[in-house]
């Protein structure tokens, strides 16, 4: 994979995770989830000027990848509009618009839940990489995101090392979630 | 005045507002996955469902309109459900997004051999895999299996004798070789992988059905259990 198509694909998993994030928000009517996607959306920006430069730069260099820049900038056209749209609803909850029942019950219809953790000094899980606690397994929740230094490593792998300060996101049964953040405030030692 | 047979042009009203905006953010998240899906897999029968499901959102956009101008009566009702429209609008600009994406597909396959490639290697991942006959899934529903809150990967198409199911509802039953498009993280899909194959029995989720026992949707799936 060349830049061009590394940065593309970090604009649509950035994407993702803005709805998910949006339509948590909704669902708990939470502005800090809100605050996130808005934080994430100027990510975004920065990151499309940059996207728009290297496809300027690779068109100009050899004509025959005009096409496939093309079809890129396409692609990142609708990418930035789901981005927008999660932009939006988190604009919602921000307003104070969000707190319709109907929105959290309409919301809560689905099978699964976010939870977010913070690791802590004292956590069971600093220091260790995901493939050695198996997060998943114990306790049915899947790090979907992992917040560092306020930058965000998406779908983290087995050998991803946990360290204290890390903002976990992650997405599960909701039985899953008390016992998630247990571990990560260090409150429940035990895995 | 409204002639009331103008209703004929709108669909879904006799769906409540809930109704019309659950359906709509579910349609929304499903129809990005297809829509990258039908990309990866190149596949024309997924990407006509995808236009469908726009299709389909737009007319719950109207409809959830139509019912949230009917409800209004005071200024906080008009307050509130001007958040939930902005809501329903998001979703339908999603599925448009969806939309627009597989529009790519009309562009010559050679052309866009990198982007299959390219989507393969996402941080949220979309997978196929088939259901080994010996696999614990194998006889039950995906309403009984909750492979999303035991996995963390939903199920968003399924390939039957019968043909392709997108966006399986809960009461669709897991049979033996039927292959399956997944949405998930790495992980997650690596344990599904473990199930589908038959090494590992499935878990079910069992205290998750006392929770949702009240709800309608419980009480549909323990009915089908009693007809079994």
């Amino acid at each position: 994979m060349n830049d061009l198509e590394t940065m593309l694909l970090e604009l649509k998993d950035t994407s993702e995770f803005m709805v998910d994030l949006a339509y948590s928000s909704l669902l708990y009517n939470n502005t800090e989830i809100a605050e996130e996607v808005i934080f994430l959306s100027k990510t975004l920006d920065d990151l499309s000027a940059r996207i728009q430069d290297t496809a300027v730069e690779l068109g100009m260099s050899d004509p025959k990848e005009v096409e496939r820049v093309v079809i890129l900038t396409r692609l990142q056209w609708s990418i930035l509009s789901i981005a927008e749209a999660a932009t939006s609803i988190a604009d919602v909850v921000l307003r104070g618009l969000g707190a319709h029942p109907v929105i959290a019950l309409s919301i809560k219809e689905s099978e699964t839940t976010i939870a977010i953790g913070k690791v802590s000094a004292d956590s069971v899980l600093a220091g260790k990489a995901f493939g050695h606690i198996r997060l998943s397994t114990i306790s049915g929740m899947f790090v979907i995101a992992l917040k560092r230094d306020r930058a965000y490593i998406f779908g983290p792998g087995r050998d991803t090392v946990i360290r204290e300060g890390d903002v976990m996101i992650a997405k599960g049964p909701e039985e899953g979630v008390q016992y998630f953040k247990n571990l990560c405030d260090g409150s429940d030692k035990e895995i | 005045m409204m002639d009331p047979e103008g209703l004929k042009t709108l669909e879904h009203v006799d769906m409540t507002v809930r109704e019309l905006l659950t359906e709509m953010k579910d349609t929304s998240e499903i129809i990005v996955d297809l829509a990258y899906a039908s990309l990866m897999y190149n596949s024309e029968n997924m990407a006509a469902k995808v236009h469908e499901l726009e299709e389909e959102i737009k007319n719950l956009k109207y409809a959830i309109r139509y019912k949230a101008l009917l409800s209004s009566r005071t200024k906080e009702d008009a307050r509130q459900l001007s958040g939930l429209l902005q809501v329903a609008s998001a979703a339908d600009r999603i599925a448009d997004a969806a939309d627009d994406i597989v529009d790519l597909m009309e562009l010559p396959l050679e052309k866009r051999p990198f982007v299959s490639a390219m989507l393969y290697e996402s941080g949220e991942k979309i997978r196929a895999t088939k259901v080994k006959p010996d696999s614990g899934m194998v006889g039950y529903t995906i309403g009984e299996l909750a492979p999303e809150a035991c996995t963390g990967c939903k199920i968003i198409a399924i390939k039957s004798r019968q043909g392709w199911v997108y966006d399986p509802e809960d009461d669709v039953k897991v049979r033996s070789n039927d292959d399956i498009i997944v949405r998930g993280t790495e992980d997650g899909f690596n344990c599904l992988l473990k199930y589908a194959d038959g090494l590992q029995p499935w878990e079910f989720p069992e205290e998750q059905v006392e929770i949702r026992d009240e709800t309608d949707d419980e009480a549909e799936s323990l009915e089908e259990r009693d007809n079994e």
